[in-house]
């Protein structure tokens, strides 16, 4: 497959780089398979205006099988990652999108390689990972930090409200509700009542509230890079809303991002977070709005797996990691019991 | 001597997990082949525990669907039909549509929160069955 995109890179890459002559790309290497948007690095080296240059990329393309492909347009990331330059979020800088397949084979986005490494939270050797730098000191703080600014960003006057901006009270629960609702119809699941249970109680509980911020949907370790102990960038703009703030810090203290650890993100001590968070937003973490957004994550749970059940199931995706998420489903469902108290 | 299609297919996922699998050298292949394994020993789980799990239902949506009748006696229609829906299949997935016109009904209705009651420890036995296949 890199011989193919290899094949269309290069000349695009020459006529959007002002090139004299052709680009060399090197070090062309595929990133993540399946899941979602496929991700390349590499660099490249070329002449402008008889000068040499040359620049890391990375460039995400959409197959249009990839989980979450309803709801994670390249465009949309590429407006939002240009909107976030404006603002002290730590992101890739966005070069170029091609919406047309023909271009590059797929719509395609580029951007910035950014330095930094970002181990896997779920393996033995990222946990150790991020124990021993949540022992130095500087990784929670940066971390906190990133997330605070991702919460002070000023979105409406980047530009953000392109996403949509939900009425102040309960809308923004609602509209997540709805969200995930149409996602389980879409994926053509049977579905259990564990879920219309989760799914009433969901609706005849949604919290209101008085702040709107940028939230970035998935903030934990596993979807931040990291460079010399800080956070590099923060990756993963799939699920990014404007909404209520407590809905990125539910996710900072769900046990559903941890193992066998009391750090929060497996990187930040429970009272750092606390104390870090609240002095650089001025936003009091609200623990019970954060209660009730874990048992909404419950529910997006079980939609991304009823949804990438499905897409194995009606033969959209091959990869049958997909195919093994219809027992993720279960999984899933039973927290959602749990958390539900039974 | 024929083996058992659920043995079959735990055999077959062994093999693929400790034999076939560390011998493809492709990454993403090979992490099919351990795919492929988790799945096929899944299904064989399921093939194994299904008649006992499906006749463990069958005895608690028959006990549930008794001690629902009186709680919900008089419900408004919609709950009713529901009711009676589940009263002909006696399949936990019926309880779904109940459970939708339960919470239309009003999740702070005295009876609604005692159904909710009778209905979750059935929810409870069925996630635990789907548990032990899926763990």
């Amino acid at each position: 497959m890199s011989d193919e995109l290899l094949s269309v890179l290069t000349p695009y890459l020459a006529e959007r780089l002002e090139a004299d002559g052709e680009v060399v790309v090197d070090q062309l290497d595929r990133i993540a398979v399946g899941w979602s948007h496929e991700t390349w690095l590499f660099d490249a080296s070329w002449m402008a205006k008889g000068e040499p240059r040359s620049q890391g990329f990375c460039l995400r393309r959409d197959p249009g099988n990839a989980l979450l492909r309803q709801m994670s347009d390249l465009g949309e990331q590429f407006k939002v990652l240009r909107c976030l330059e404006a603002t002290d979020v730590p992101a890739p800088e966005v070069y170029f999108y091609e919406e047309a397949p023909a271009v590059l084979g797929a719509p395609a986005l580029l951007m910035e390689k950014v330095a930094g490494v970002c181990p896997s939270p779920w393996g033995k050797a990222g946990r150790e990972f991020y124990a021993a730098a949540a022992a130095r000191g500087v990784l929670p703080l940066s971390f906190t930090e990133s997330l605070a600014a991702i919460h002070n960003a000023d979105w409406r006057a980047v530009g953000l409200d392109f996403l949509g901006v939900p009425e102040l009270g309960d809308a923004f629960a609602r509209r997540e509700i709805a969200k995930w609702r149409l996602l389980i119809e879409q994926s053509g699941h049977p579905g259990h009542p564990i879920l219309a249970d989760l799914i009433g109680w969901l609706e005849a509980n949604a919290p209101s509230t008085d702040r709107l911020t940028l939230v970035h949907g998935a903030f934990r370790t596993g979807n931040v890079l990291i460079a010399d102990d800080r956070v590099s960038a923060v990756l993963d703009w799939e699920l990014q809303v404007i909404g209520d703030p407590m809905y990125d810090v539910a996710y900072m203290l769900t046990e559903l991002n941890r193992e066998g650890t009391d750090l929060l993100s497996n990187v930040v001590p429970r009272d750092v977070f606390f104390d870090r968070y609240e002095s650089a937003t001025g936003i009091t973490i609200d623990e019970d709005r954060c209660r009730y957004y874990q048992l909404l994550y419950a529910m997006r749970s079980a939609a991304f797996w009823m949804s990438a059940a499905g897409l194995f199931a009606d033969g959209a995706n091959r990869d049958l990691r997909l195919a093994r998420t219809e027992w993720s489903v279960s999984v899933a469902l039973e927290r959602a019991a749990k958390e539900l108290g039974y | 001597m024929s083996l058992e299609p659920a043995e079959l297919l735990r055999r077959l996922s062994a093999s693929l997990r400790a034999d076939i699998g560390p011998a493809v050298a492709d990454e993403y292949a090979r992490t099919q082949a351990f795919m492929a394994s988790v799945i096929l020993e899944r299904v064989s789980r399921q093939l194994e525990l299904g008649p006992a799990h499906a006749r463990a239902e069958d005895a608690e949506m028959v006990a549930l669907v008794d001690a629902l009748g009186p709680v919900l006696a008089g419900a408004p229609p919609a709950v009713s039909s529901a009711l009676l829906d589940v009263g002909n299949h006696h399949t936990v997935a019926s309880l779904g549509p109940l459970l939708e016109q339960l919470y239309a009904w009003g999740s702070a209705e005295p009876r609604v929160i005692e159904a909710l009651g009778l209905i979750r420890p059935t929810l409870r036995k069925d996630i635990d069955r789907k548990m032990a296949v899926a763990e």
